[in-house]
């Protein structure tokens, strides 16, 4: 350091001497930024010196300079200016003007670059747009609509789901193989603890999407890699305490469905019960309706089930609270920055009795200069979640199921002939058994049966930056996660399902399970950069990394609990089942990169990534990466002279990705386990071996321009991207008679291409000092198709395969998850039967459907074909008014709940939607529900229950304030801005129900396990509406 | 200079450190185990026929809806208003391609365990060898018997049975190879010869749970008699040597306080196994049944009350949960008669003797027919209700002791099938006395398609040199 001044000292003292004869006098002035705020921290420098200063608090500078000396200007997102001090003033302000949105800095993880130099696709969230945007629990949601090219689909509605990422479609076929790597602060976490981030805590959110940047972390990069940074302090700048609350209310969404009530129920009943089969009719059968109440009961029972009517959803549903609140200090000394967050969000869910979800989080960032060869940093954050979970179930254990299928004439709880609530001998209600499905009393089970997780997040990250010379760098860099997760179900003694398949000998059971897995990553670099004389840059780095996984879990149950408020299981009477597992997988990677650009004008980039993963085949664990990328900053010709175009790059990049998907951490290896039989152990084969297994790799080709036009008011992006995957990692089926284990086998074939358009597009319409007006949105045009499969029967064209989905598949040729069902033809007037087509197209009844398959593809898939977001913004005077919108086009979803609610009399003793009243009577009618003789054929899978996902939702509305400064300057408050928010509050679709599906039913397919999110919708939690307002304070 | 050496051999010496990482990338598993180390020794086998016999409680298998189906398909049971419908369209014969019954997978699963144990046993040399090929061979057989009498026809059962399409065959534990369907004769060949060889190998007796020579015999007989090779099925029915239960054990067999009888079982305990298959018919208490299905009102008026023993040990008096009384099915309710938990019992001596009695019957030999069927009877009745018959009323007789004796134990459906009857349901309902709600479907005309169950599509798709059944 003593040198460096000692430097700085000779020179200025040199100057001085050189220029003694020139006049040196103080310049001062007020740098203001581009609104004519004062801008402070801006940098003053005396061009071509290290002189310089930086503006204070109110933008004010002062600076010894020379006649004939420059001064230079500059600030992050501001275009550097110059002034030349001549003779006369000596004060000198300056106003900043908006740099171009693509001059930012890009995080990339590895190494940041200076936009203007990227080469390839990469689109940007930044934490101003973090805060305008509706807060969810989980960080991943939040990208709905804000890139191009990303599709985000919410798991379902409930606090702290997380979301389906789907970068430039879908590249695999194998469930929770799609998901894009997530990398924060340098190491990967799991789709699934997303939600252990506040949004509070995110500086940038980056999201690369094409082979040049994703090929540095090319192992795992097929999908895309979503980087975020969390915030950091500055150096130099005094402490902002930074303080945020919102409160706000939460409702479902709506849905469409208009359940019947008491009277239309009984009445309905009774006309089923009348029905009458006609003479010599063929596949009827008359609805089971003649036991239910509506057609054995009395005028006067009839009176008083009406009288005595609940509407479920009331008792099952309430409104859920949101609660948010943080807390930060960030700023800085001369060597030292840092960054301090605590973080409090709570949102209870719309189910009555059940809690929701509440997170605590706390995070600190030191960054800081500890010699002038070594810099260094560490950054550590906690994350404590506990949620109260509901049953997300097919069947009346789920309360979206229940608040639909429980007759409004079946009290919740037992009453007596006056229509009181009858009460036991401790002086409790006693809940209603019968008439409900199973006797299962959910608004009981959910009081009875409570199951809770806890997640605790531990993160941490910490580099270290040895300058060994101006050109050689070495970077070490450690990062860690370690996850504590636990979940408790317990079966109260007593609880609804206790009374259904409980031993009474052994009332209540509990299962505790859980597990904790540890992943880190240290990683080396070495970097070399010549920033040369002539314009010409070059940078190059080596990489050698290793990544460690281990995953320890245990399961634990019992029976026999004495008392329901015991709820350990060391007061269990029998300990039933007790297991513990451990996993490991390991990843190490050597790469090399090189980037070089002359004058910035021409750029090129390659890369190169050797990994080996421990998961694959003893000879096939090491895969080799590569990318190339070029590209050409046409406006920053000389011969370029078109005034009202700013910016315009055209780049290429061309690479490969590999991805090892959601491949067990064993796969490759012949396994088997140890179960238990009347004797002793018993030997169950649990994998078969494939030693050629190994990774699966994409070839990515990107095409792009940028744009940045008329002072870079409009900026555009648009990008033509083609995707092939091939070696594609595949639960290869095999025949039911290979009786293998899961009768599939892990291997790599396949190939599947995905290909589209993506355009970025954003325009300051209005841009003055009090009114600003800013529009923005994105649009992918998406295609995919499935280009190979293996070929098993060797008929020269690949098998079709069934994945586990209700009505999918995968066919060369066709898209990812086709829809193949049979198809509906509507309802013969003359019989009220239902018509369907076989396979040539006639329409026929259903037993008449000839022999072979008749359901075929339709065209039809649950992939959308255009998506995107757009965004109005709106500022005058410190109000605000910002508008997001979402779209999505040409998907299809699979209406299980429609085919619930309106079953055409299969079940008549579920409750049903008013619609059902329109079903075939006599001949002639038409527009009709076929007749209820007819429910077992009416009922069939088909295509009558597929319906268009397409809509168009406001997501987002937010209406706020900002204090003006000049006000706040007699407080010690820096800014306060107020606001109130709405999620959701428009929807435009002509989907029945709520038109963003992610997972169907949470115990019918998981979402790791879901192969194709947004097939079918199955009554898991929906999606909520939700108002709220909020306060933002620094100071 | 120095400086820059100095920061040199630091670096060199932090990145000499990670060179050996390379070595983290060979991982073994810890929940699972090699195959390659799993076969070796003889402790190994009896873990690996473990696994096996594991097999056969599956939950489409003798853990599951098998235990249920041939009962469902036939007119021992009649669908009760107060279950969860569940097997409605079994019940109905309206199943489809689309449908997938799951014993196919179940049972080739079985297979390809009990070929991977024979297939690395041959490089093995130990004292219990012989018995584990055997009881390999067995399971095998029994696995294909299972399966192939589900998805084809039964030689009895028509003309042209013995050249229609019957199921592949597994020898070898191959994972990928896609076979076609061998004809209904070339898979009971097979089944016979690998019987034949396991019948001498395997042990007199093994362990609980496990086969004994009587088993391999047993079913030798029924394969036999399926077959209508008479001869063999009664010779080979002589040599099971187990006793039929006594009367006075009857009931106690079948809430597991006696094993009386029984050649093949597997105990189901809390501790191992656990699993409550009784949920196939019913779930909850007695007196709050939610009951699957009830015995038919036709089946429970056979039994002569007061007399035969089994209508005491095999139907209960209860209560369903919509309030009526129901003639209950108790084969499977459990030891306290509640939550479903008993011993699943798939062989037993009484069979030996029917298939005996059957055979000799079909060979005109009525006299030491009879013997063997009042063998059962004697055992069954107070006072037989009838004895002496000949002809055409001992092959009446014979049948109508076979119903009852294993009503709801997984024959009735196959039995109606080989002797190619229709299956016709008395219109009578659910609750006790012919009460309430009937079955939908009543009457399935002999030579129906239907009596063989389809192939699944998802079967097909990843097979397809497999043939659809006719009719589907």
């Amino acid at each position: 350091m003593k040198t460096k001044f000692s430097g700085i000292l000779t020179l200025i003292l040199a100057l001085v001497v050189q220029i003694s004869f020139a006049q040196t006098k103080t310049i001062t002035g007020v740098v203001t930024d581009d609104t004519g705020l004062p801008l402070p921290g801006a940098t003053v420098l005396i061009k071509g010196t290290t002189n310089g200063t930086q503006t204070g608090f109110d933008g004010d500078y002062s600076i010894s300079a020379a006649e004939g000396q420059t001064l230079t200007f500059s600030y992050v997102g501001f275009e550097t200016k110059e002034l030349l001090v001549t003779s006369g003033a000596s004060t000198y302000n300056v106003q900043m003007a908006a740099g171009a949105t693509l001059e930012t800095v890009v995080i990339t993880g590895y190494g940041n670059s200076n936009r203007d130099v990227l080469t390839s696709a990469v689109s940007l969230v930044t934490a101003e747009e973090l805060e305008e945007l509706v807060s969810t629990t989980s960080v991943d949601n939040l990208l709905q609509g804000k890139a191009s090219g990303v599709a985000v689909t919410a798991a379902n509605g409930k606090p702290g789901a997380t979301a389906f990422v789907r970068i430039r479609g879908t590249g695999s076929l194998v469930a929770g193989a799609s998901s894009p790597l997530y990398i924060v602060d340098g190491a990967p976490l799991d789709e699934a603890d997303l939600n252990a981030i506040p949004s509070s805590e995110i500086e940038t959110i980056a999201i690369l999407k094409d082979a040049a940047t994703t090929s540095q972390y090319g192992s795992r990069g097929a999908n895309g890699v979503v980087v975020i940074t969390t915030k950091k302090g500055k150096k130099n700048k005094d402490a902002t305490v930074r303080f945020s609350s919102r409160y706000g209310v939460s409702k479902r969404a709506n849905d469409d469905i208009q359940i019947m009530n008491a009277q239309e129920k009984l009445r309905y009943e009774l006309e089923l019960s009348q029905l009458t089969l006609p003479d010599g009719c063929v596949g009827c059968f008359l609805p089971s309706a003649s036991g239910l109440p509506g057609a054995t009961s009395t005028p006067e029972e009839r009176a008083f089930l009406i009288a005595n009517q609940v509407s479920w959803e009331d008792e099952i549903l309430r409104d859920a609270i949101i609660q948010s609140n943080s807390f930060s200090v960030s700023g800085g000394e001369e060597k030292v920055d840092y960054f301090f967050s605590l973080n409090h969000d709570r949102n209870t869910g719309i189910i009555a009795q059940v809690n929701g979800f509440e997170r605590l989080n706390g995070r600190l960032n030191v960054n800081f200069d500890a010699k002038p060869w070594l810099d260094m940093g560490a950054s550590v954050a906690y994350s404590r979640s506990v949620s109260d979970e509901p049953r997300d179930r097919n069947n009346v254990q789920n309360p979206f199921r229940a608040i639909y299928q429980n007759n409004s004439y079946t009290p919740v709880f037992q009453l007596d002939e006056n229509g009181d609530v009858t009460f036991d001998e401790n002086g409790d209600p006693v809940y209603q058994t019968d008439g409900l499905q199973f006797g299962f009393n959910t608004v009981n089970a959910l009081i009875t049966i409570p199951e809770i997780t806890v997640q605790n997040l531990t993160f941490f990250n910490s580099y270290a930056n040895v300058k060994f010379s101006d050109r050689w760098n070495y970077r070490l860099q450690y990062s860690l996660n370690h996850e504590n997760f636990r979940r408790e179900v317990y079966n109260q003694p007593g609880s609804t399902l206790e009374d259904i398949i409980g031993d009474p000998d052994f009332p209540g059971t509990k299962t505790d399970n859980g597990f904790q897995t540890i992943d880190y990553t240290l990683s080396n670099t070495i970097n070399y950069t010549l920033a040369g004389e002539n314009g010409h840059n070059f940078n190059s780095y080596g990489l050698f990394e290793y990544n460690f996984r281990e995953t320890n879990s245990y399961t634990v149950s019992s029976r026999g609990f004495p008392s329901t408020l015991l709820s350990t299981q060391v007061n269990a009477a029998e300990q039933t089942n007790g297991s513990t597992g451990r996993s490991r997988l390991t990843l190490v990677s050597y790469g090399a990169f090189a980037n070089y650009d002359y004058k910035q004008k021409y750029i090129l980039a390659a890369s190169g990534r050797y990994d080996g993963s421990s998961n694959f085949g003893a000879d096939n664990q090491f895969g080799f990466f590569y990318s190339g990328s070029a590209a050409w900053n046409v406006a920053k010709e000389d011969f370029f002279a078109v005034d009202w175009i700013e910016d315009l790059k055209i780049r290429g990049s061309y690479g490969t990705v590999g991805n090892r998907g959601a491949l067990g951490n064993y796969a490759s290896q012949g396994t088997v386990v140890f179960g238990q039989y009347p004797g002793g152990s018993s030997t169950i084969p649990a994998n078969i071996a494939n030693p050629e297994l190994q990774w699966e790799e994409a070839e990515i080709l990107d095409i792009g321009i940028e744009l940045g036009l008329f002072n870079n008011r409009v900026t555009a992006v648009v990008d033509y991207f083609k995707k092939t995957t091939n070696k594609l990692l595949f639960d290869v089926p095999t025949p039911d008679e290979s009786g293998i284990p899961g009768f599939s086998i892990n291997s790599n074939l396949g190939t599947i291409e995905n290909s589209g358009v993506e355009v970025e597009l954003n325009a300051d319409i209005i841009r003055n000092a009090d009114f600003k007006w800013s529009v923005g949105g994105n649009f992918a045009i998406l295609d995919n198709e499935i280009i190979e499969l293996p070929d098993n029967d060797n008929d020269g064209v690949g098998d079709d395969i069934e994945p586990f989905s209700f009505a999918t598949i995968f066919r060369e040729g066709e898209e990812i998850n086709a829809f193949f069902l049979l198809r509906y033809d509507g309802v013969d007037p003359a019989t009220g039967r239902p018509l369907y087509l076989d396979a040539e197209g006639n329409s026929v009844f259903f037993t008449d459907l000839p022999e072979g398959e008749n359901r075929v593809l339709l065209d039809k898939s649950p992939n959308a074909n255009i998506q995107g977001g757009f965004f109005s913004n709106i500022n005058y005077k410190g109000f605000g008014l910002r508008t997001d919108f979402v779209y999505k086009f040409g998907n299809y979803i699979y209406n299980l709940v429609r085919s619930d609610v309106i079953n055409d009399g299969l079940t008549p003793s579920s409750n049903q939607d008013v619609r059902a009243f329109n079903y075939w009577k006599q001949p002639g009618d038409t527009n009709v529900l076929p007749s209820p003789l007819y429910a077992n054929e009416a009922q069939q899978g088909s295509d009558r229950f597929l319906e268009k996902g397409d809509y168009v939702r406001l997501r987002n509305v937010t209406l706020s304030y900002t204090f003006d400064k000049d006000f706040l300057a007699r407080t010690p408050f820096n800014s306060i801005r107020v606001y109130a928010q709405g999620q959701n509050l428009l929807t435009f679709s002509d989907f029945f129900g709520d038109p963003e599906v992610g997972i169907s039913s949470g115990e019918t397919i998981s979402q790791a396990g879901a192969v194709a999110p947004g097939e079918a919708t199955l009554y898991s939690y929906p999606t909520l509406r939700s108002f709220s307002f909020g306060i933002d304070v620094s100071l | 200079m120095k400086n820059i050496i100095y920061k040199s051999i630091l670096f060199l010496f932090v990145a000499g450190m990670f060179t050996s990482c390379q070595d983290e990338l060979d991982q073994v598993p810890f929940d699972s185990f090699g195959t390659q180390f799993a076969f070796t020794t003889a402790a190994d086998f009896e873990n690996a026929i473990r696994g096996v016999y594991s097999g056969l409680n599956r939950g489409s298998y003798y853990g599951g809806t098998y235990l249920a189906n041939p009962d469902v398909l036939s007119d021992n049971v009649t669908f009760s208003q107060s279950g969860r419908g569940t097997k409605r369209a079994t019940h109905n014969w309206t199943y489809v391609a689309a449908d997938n019954f799951g014993h196919y997978a179940d049972g080739y699963t079985v297979i390809y365990r009990a070929n991977q144990v024979l297939s690395f046993i041959d490089d093995f040399e130990g004292s219990n060898k012989a018995n584990i090929t055997g009881e390999a061979l067995a399971l095998r057989a029994l696995a294909h018997f299972d399966i192939v009498r589900f998805y084809g026809k039964i030689p009895t059962q028509a003309g042209d049975a013995n050249g229609s399409l019957g199921i592949v065959y597994r020898t070898e534990p191959d994972p990928t190879a896609q076979d076609p369907r061998l004809t209904v004769a070339e898979v009971y060949q097979n089944i016979v010869a690998d019987l034949e060889a396991a019948r001498t190998m395997i042990s007199t007796s093994n362990d609980p749970g496990r086969m004994n020579r009587d088993a391999v015999n047993l079913i030798l007989s029924r394969a036999y008699l399926y077959m209508g090779e008479w001869q063999n099925a009664a010779d080979a029915a002589a040599r099971v040597t187990e006793p039929v239960a006594a009367r006075s054990s009857v009931v106690g067999v079948w809430e597991d306080a006696n094993q009386d009888g029984l050649i093949f079982y597997i105990p189901n305990t809390t501790q191992v196994l656990n699993n409550n298959i009784g949920v196939q018919w019913s779930q909850g208490p007695v007196t709050q049944l939610i009951a699957e299905y009830v015995a038919s009102y036709e089946l429970d008026q056979l039994y002569v009350a007061d007399n035969d023993i089994r209508k005491e040990a095999y139907i209960v008096d209860a209560t369903s949960t919509l309030g009526n009384p129901i003639n209950a099915i108790k084969k499977l309710l459990g030891r306290g008669n509640f939550n479903g938990l008993v011993d699943i019992k798939i062989l037993r001596a009484a069979e030996a003797r029917l298939n005996r009695a059957e055979a000799l019957n079909n060979l005109g030999q009525d006299g030491p027919a009879l013997v063997a069927l009042n063998e059962v009877r004697s055992n069954r009745y107070m006072t037989q209700p009838s004895d002496g018959e000949a002809g055409g009323a001992l092959t009446a007789a014979i049948r109508l002791e076979r119903r009852l004796e294993f009503a709801f134990e997984y024959q009735r459906w196959f039995d109606i099938k080989r002797y190619g009857d229709p299956v016709t349901r008395a219109n009578f309902g659910d609750q006790e006395g012919g009460a309430g709600t009937p079955s939908d479907a009543l009457t399935l005309e002999a030579g129906n398609f239907r009596f063989q169950l389809p192939i699944a599509q998802s079967s097909i798709i990843v097979n397809p040199n497999l043939q659809q059944n006719p009719g589907y």
